[in-house]
């Protein structure tokens, strides 16, 4: 085993020094890439400022299309939690998102393991069926789980509509696809030998996976669950029809303020924005910490 | 690969084993035994005791353990879409939807009325082409700021982080954002009439469609710049430095030398990107709000409202199957293009 990885080429050997290579490599002149980079970091940081800038705002100062603040406030990062109903949003949304990210995890490990390292019939068929279940419009889908749902309520008493398990249990589904697919293309990368030594040494596949694998997956497990956990915080076609106030997550309950907001003299635009950034917090954050991996994982899905 | 290994010079056990279930993965019909690797001749005993070692590890592969995602799949996918199906040639609306079961078959008529009753093919229209004019120009962006932040320069790291800022915020915090700063008044007509311009309304009337689409490329740009960025990655070091040989003009060198190589990723981009964007409900619901300007019923908008607004459920599970129709074209090609199994793993140099 050690011998066939030292016979593997070293990459750093054929890759040459980067720095060195720096004028050889360049694509573009330095005016251009200052010009383009400034243009493009204005384009995304703008609206960002705007957000901020705005949340600490009053609604009438955002409604005459003031950029900054004519005084600032921070009322509306208190009120949020009641008035849009962001607390109650929030810890569904984490209660959702998170389960569906741990279970969706943990059972794309044990599909994408038996896809990457077993060979049966059918096995190329679910590779395919993992991509093209990523593009399920979910318009489509929506209808149909929801009368799948409320016909387990008709038929066998059991209430999934208004609760969280409805929406756990279809983004779980909805989540597997796209979570499984990363966790195959991780798996792919890691090598076979330590497997096969473990199985010389008597372990069984459950031994290998739980010994083996999972510890050395951890990185393709959390951006596994993390893909996961977006696609429930994100979502609110499903969220909008499946729950009740109290189930409301936060997307729901933002989407609600947002649009409910807009009878009266001048909406809430203060509260909406600070509303936006709480939202949005948690991913940016998660993105941060891991963007590394994420990256990756990313474009996993499109380019291997 | 096997003689690879074998040219290693490890004895016997170890190399055989290492080897066997790599062939065996890799070929589909598995073979009992890769007949013409045998290497040397290995002590008898050891030899008999790996191959049942192997056949048994090909008997017991675990594939209970694709049971439980699998079962979900079934549940609450196949179930659902042939539900759906079915469903789509139903009478269905508010009062029957309780017994759906007993509502009365009215074979293609939900897709009779959807073609001609409802503004569906305009629906179709809108959602193609508001996808296919975001991805036109989300394409030249994500390429100008892949090819900008390849080479290394101080502040890189930062800005490639602020570049997927867009893309990684959730869609209903993009289109509420957004929603907040085109209203009347607001600070995009602010900022225009600066400058002389004034925009009218943007989120009713025929503005709206555009609107729709600066917030789509807006929040969809990063994803092209990702896999752009993907394929500069995978230019040969050899290729640059023969372009440097020859004294090639940047631009000659991207035009002939780089842009082939982005081909396979932005073919890819604009495939998924196309899904995502005739899928995409959230932005303009959450933009726009119900009920939407006429320029911006958009495929799953109108879906969506025909179910749980106008409550006529059978006509809308006929809109979502002309979803389907409509995502399994660019679907199909993807499909085909990408390459299931990499081919380089299974045994490959890795």
């Amino acid at each position: 085993m050690s011998t066939s990885t030292s016979n593997r080429p070293d990459p750093g050997i054929l890759r040459p020094g980067s720095r060195r290579q720096h004028e050889v490599t360049r694509l573009l002149p330095t005016p251009m890439i200052v010009s383009i980079v400034a243009v493009l970091g204005a384009v995304v940081l703008l609206p960002m400022l705007y957000i901020f800038l705005a949340s600490i705002n009053t609604d009438i100062s955002v409604a005459q299309g003031d950029f900054w603040p004519a005084e600032v406030t921070l009322a509306n990062y208190t009120k949020i939690w009641t008035s849009v109903g962001l607390a109650n949003g929030l810890m569904n949304s984490v209660i959702v998102a998170g389960s569906t990210a741990v279970v969706s995890a943990a059972l794309s490990v044990a599909t994408a393991y038996v896809l990457v390292r077993y060979t049966f019939r059918g096995r190329l068929t679910i590779l395919r069926g993992l991509l093209a279940l990523q593009s399920i419009p979910g318009t489509l889908m929506l209808l149909p789980v929801f009368v799948l749902f409320s016909s387990a309520a008709t038929y066998l008493g059991v209430h999934i509509i208004g609760t969280q398990w409805g929406l756990f249990l279809t983004y779980l589904t909805f989540a597997m696809p796209f979570s499984t697919w990363v966790m195959v293309t991780y798996l792919r990368g890691l090598p076979r030998e330590l497997e096969e030594a473990a199985r010389i040494d008597g372990a069984g596949s459950l031994g290998i996976l739980f010994r083996i694998v999972l510890p050395l997956s951890w990185p393709g497990i959390v951006v596994s669950g993390i893909f996961a956990f977006l696609l429930g915080w994100n979502d609110v076609l499903f969220a909008s029809v499946m729950t009740r106030p109290e189930s409301q997550t936060a997307a729901v309950a933002l989407q609600v303020f947002g649009s409910s907001a807009e009878g009266g003299a001048i909406p809430f635009y203060g509260q909406m924005m600070a509303s936006a950034l709480v939202c949005a917090a948690p991913v940016v954050i998660l993105y941060l910490v891991f963007q590394r991996y994420l990256v990756g994982g990313l474009t996993a899905g499109g380019v291997k | 690969m096997p003689t690879e290994l074998e040219a290693s010079g490890d004895s016997g056990l170890a190399t055989r084993v290492a080897v066997a279930p790599l062939a065996a993965d890799e070929l589909q019909a598995v073979p009992a035994a890769p007949g013409g690797h045998e290497p040397g001749p290995p002590p008898a005993t050891q030899a008999g005791r790996v191959r049942r070692r192997r056949v048994s590890s090909e008997k017991n592969r675990p594939l209970w353990m694709l049971i439980p995602g699998g079962a979900l799949m079934v549940i609450i996918v196949v179930v659902p879409l042939l539900l759906g199906i079915y469903m789509s040639m139903l009478d269905l609306d508010q009062y029957s939807l309780r017994k759906w079961v007993n509502a009365p078959f009215i074979g293609v008529g939900n897709f009779v009325e959807a073609l001609t009753a409802t503004p569906l093919l305009r629906a179709v229209w809108l959602s193609v082409s508001y996808s296919l004019v975001a991805m036109l120009i989300t394409l030249p962006l994500g390429i100008g700021a892949a090819v900008a932040t390849q080479n290394a320069f101080k502040g890189r790291a930062l800005v490639r982080s602020v570049f997927l800022i867009p893309y990684v915020l959730p869609t209903f915090v993009v289109a509420t954002v957004w929603r907040t700063m085109f209203q009347p008044g607001g600070i995009v007509d602010n900022a225009l009439s600066g400058i002389g311009i004034s925009g009218g309304l943007w989120l009713n009337g025929p503005n709206s469609y555009w609107t729709l689409i600066i917030v789509q490329i807006w929040a969809s740009w990063p994803f092209v710049y990702l896999l752009a960025l993907s394929g500069l990655q995978s230019v040969d070091h050899e290729v640059h430095e023969a372009s440097a040989l020859d004294g090639a003009l940047w631009w000659n060198k991207l035009r002939y030398v780089v842009f082939p190589y982005l081909k396979g990723p932005l073919s890819l981009a604009f495939l998924i990107g196309m899904l995502h964007h005739i899928n995409n409900f959230t932005l303009p619901f959450v933009l726009f709000g119900l009920p939407a300007p006429i320029d911006v019923d958009v495929l799953p908008m109108l879906t969506y409202v025909t179910s749980f607004q106008s409550f006529r459920f059978g006509l809308s599970a006929a809109m979502a199957f002309v979803s389907l129709v409509l995502v399994a074209i660019p679907l199909f090609v993807y499909l085909r293009a990408v390459k299931l199994d990499d081919a380089e793993t299974p045994g490959g140099r890795k």
